[in-house]
């Protein structure tokens, strides 16, 4: 399919509105990654998001962008709450995927001597890859529900972290509307033994210090200064919200014949947002989010225990606190200004994230002069970067921006230019430690397979929805 | 498609694929298995030294197909059922019996070569081609 495309400057592109499409699409990106763009099908993808009932504003994708499934991952699309749809697959298998950044008052020289018995412990203790679990958390069928409906604030209950801890994650670590009822048995099943567990594929653990910092101000509301020691959780809520997004295909496949919907791509099924099986994904949906912000609560907790084993310190001296957590998979009920009228919007970020400005209701009391912290993590091999939110970003993308550097290359494509590379041994030799459970992962994962996430956030910035505040350099990385 | 009945794994930027291919429907839902079941542990020998049997229902054929892969996906990551051998019972529009042969999960024998999330529904082709069926699914990895 040949697409128009249009470029509006040096960092945005229309995609201008035709056949099936209801509005048009807004791409944020280079010219250089429009060019890489135009051979692959994430920019289709945004056409067909385009073409949902009742969107509202352009389909858009943020500079990471790259080929999903349905929805493109760097995709964001809000939708009215009467006309409009929720679509399942606008959120993806990985509901509320995301990303936490831990603080501490550790400078990177004091770490160093322990730091290959850290990330060997950091492998041991919290739980990645296939089946593995840790067995001193089992849950019973009763506090698997109350994960579901308490979220991040369930774990901390149980002893694992502080209650300051939830007011630096995004929506306190509880989505609202979670329905235990609505989630399968299935998805229950899967989910029991998965709280506090890692995952696979891109997922990681991150012990990393700070690179540079480019906003000061910022920097020092955040709890970040050179030479700090910070790290990072990447997960989501594995196989529980893998199970609840399939099931509600299944539902909003029969759903979207239903009410007559018409689907470019089966992936993106949907059903009217005021219908019941919009009610009943959203609920089910809420559930999997807050299973997600539980499962990074409970992997920070045990981050806390082995820094502190490790070190032989306390948290009084260690102080590794949540600077925040967002999601990048979700769909979400907020108020926004379209042509100058307050509209309710279910807006669905996936793999895009949540990037409120200083002064919103929204944003953490701690962030209000700063706004909302934006964590986008690049590849193992590069670095991260800590952005916040702006008032560009609730203007133009309903508040969201990018998530992450997005790949380049397939896993297929990655794994042969890593062949006759140790990329583990040639990782340490610059200084990054990697323990994974499958040497596939690591192979899948390399630094070439992603773009540059620099490249990334410097068209955000660009284009003003996100302002860079540090750069994050890898010390340590746990995969799947 | 070079021989009557086969599959393979596609490229995808963040995921990955399966085409399989068969003379009929019975023995295309056996292809996607198995392209599953490389997807997951590889080629290396698995025995069905264990058995459970399936029923599903979709809302057609390529539907069905989904399910039976997300069903192949549930037993391996719930039950570490590492599936190797199936036996299509009955197959229409809208309904799948099957047994599904395989054996347990053990990280020694069974080298992960992916965690699969889930089979989608994006670009899913299930068509009947001149020289019998075709199937491609994408999944989420």
């Amino acid at each position: 399919m040949s697409l128009r495309i249009e470029q509006i400057d040096a960092c945005r592109w229309r995609i201008p509105r035709t056949g099936a499409m209801r509005t048009e699409g807004l791409v944020f990106a280079s010219a250089a990654m429009m060019a890489d763009l135009r051979r692959e099908q994430a920019l289709e993808q945004v056409c067909n998001v385009a073409c949902l009932p009742g969107i509202v504003g352009p389909a858009m994708a943020m500079p990471d962008i790259h080929w999903g499934y349905g929805f493109p991952i760097g995709g964001v699309a809000a939708f009215d709450a009467t006309e409009g749809v929720v679509s399942p697959g606008g959120v993806g298998y990985d509901i509320n995927c995301g990303v936490r950044l831990l603080r501490s008052d550790l400078e990177v020289a004091e770490l160093r001597p322990v730091l290959n018995r850290l990330v060997d412990a950091l492998f041991r203790n919290v739980p990645s890859g296939v089946g593995s679990e840790r067995r001193d958390l089992r849950l019973s069928v009763a506090e698997e529900q109350q994960v579901l409906t308490r979220g991040a604030a369930w774990a901390v209950k149980r002893g694992f972290g502080i209650p300051a801890d939830l007011d630096h994650i995004e929506e306190r670590g509880a989505i609202a509307g979670a329905d235990p009822a609505a989630v399968s048995a299935r998805a229950l099943e899967r989910g029991r033994c998965q709280l506090g567990t890692l995952g696979s594929g891109n997922h990681f653990l991150e012990v990393q210090q700070v690179e540079e910092i480019f906003d000061p101000a910022a920097a020092e509301i955040l709890g970040l200064f050179p030479g700090q020691v910070t790290v990072s959780i990447h997960t989501g809520s594995r196989g529980l919200g893998y199970q609840v997004c399939d099931d509600s295909l299944k539902e909003m496949l029969s759903a979207a014949r239903r009410y007559g919907i018409e689907l470019p791509d089966r992936q993106l099924c949907c059903a009217p947002l005021t219908s019941p099986e919009a009610r009943h994904y959203l609920a089910a949906m809420a559930c999997a989010a807050n299973f997600a912000f539980a499962n990074r609560q409970i992997i920070t907790a045990w981050v806390r225990e082995t820094f502190e084993q490790l070190l032989g310190r306390g948290q009084a001296d260690l102080r590794l606190g949540v600077i925040y957590d967002v999601c990048h998979n979700i769909a979400k009920w907020e108020e926004h200004d379209v042509d100058g009228r307050k509209r309710r919007l279910c807006v669905h970020r996936k793999g895009a994230t949540r990037a409120f400005p200083p002064g919103h209701a929204e944003t953490s009391a701690a962030y209000q002069s700063i706004g909302q912290p934006v964590l986008i993590p690049g590849d193992m091999g590069r670095y991260s970067y800590v952005l916040v939110g702006t008032a560009g970003a609730l203007r133009e993308t309903f508040g969201s921006t990018c998530h992450g550097a997005g790949r380049v290359l397939s896993r297929h494509a990655a794994k042969k230019a890593a062949r006759g590379h140790d990329v583990i041994g040639e990782l340490a030799s610059r200084g990054i430690l990697v323990r994974a459970a499958g040497r596939g992962t690591v192979a899948e994962e390399i630094s070439e397979a992603y773009k540059d996430v620099a490249d990334v956030v410097a068209v955000v910035a660009q284009a003003g929805i996100g302002k860079i505040v540090a750069r994050l350099k890898p010390l340590a990385v746990v995969k799947g | 498609m070079t021989s009557p009945a086969g599959h393979r794994l596609i490229p995808h930027t963040a995921d990955m694929g399966i085409e399989a291919w068969a003379g009929g429907l019975e023995a295309l839902f056996v292809e996607a298995g198995q392209g599953l079941r490389q997807m997951l542990v590889g080629t290396a020998p698995v025995y069905a030294q264990r058995t459970l049997t399936v029923s599903l229902t979709a809302g057609d054929r390529a539907e069905l197909l989904v399910a039976w892969l997300n069903e192949l996906l549930f037993h391996f990551e719930v039950d570490g059922l590492v599936p190797a051998a199936f036996r299509v019972d009955r197959l229409d529009d809208t309904c799948l019996q099957a047994e599904i042969g395989g054996e347990l999960f053990r990280p020694e024998r069974h080298p992960l070569h992916h965690q699969v999330k889930a089979v989608t529904y994006h670009q899913l082709i299930l068509e009947r081609r001149r020289h019998g069926w075709f199937a491609r699914v994408y999944v989420d990895l």
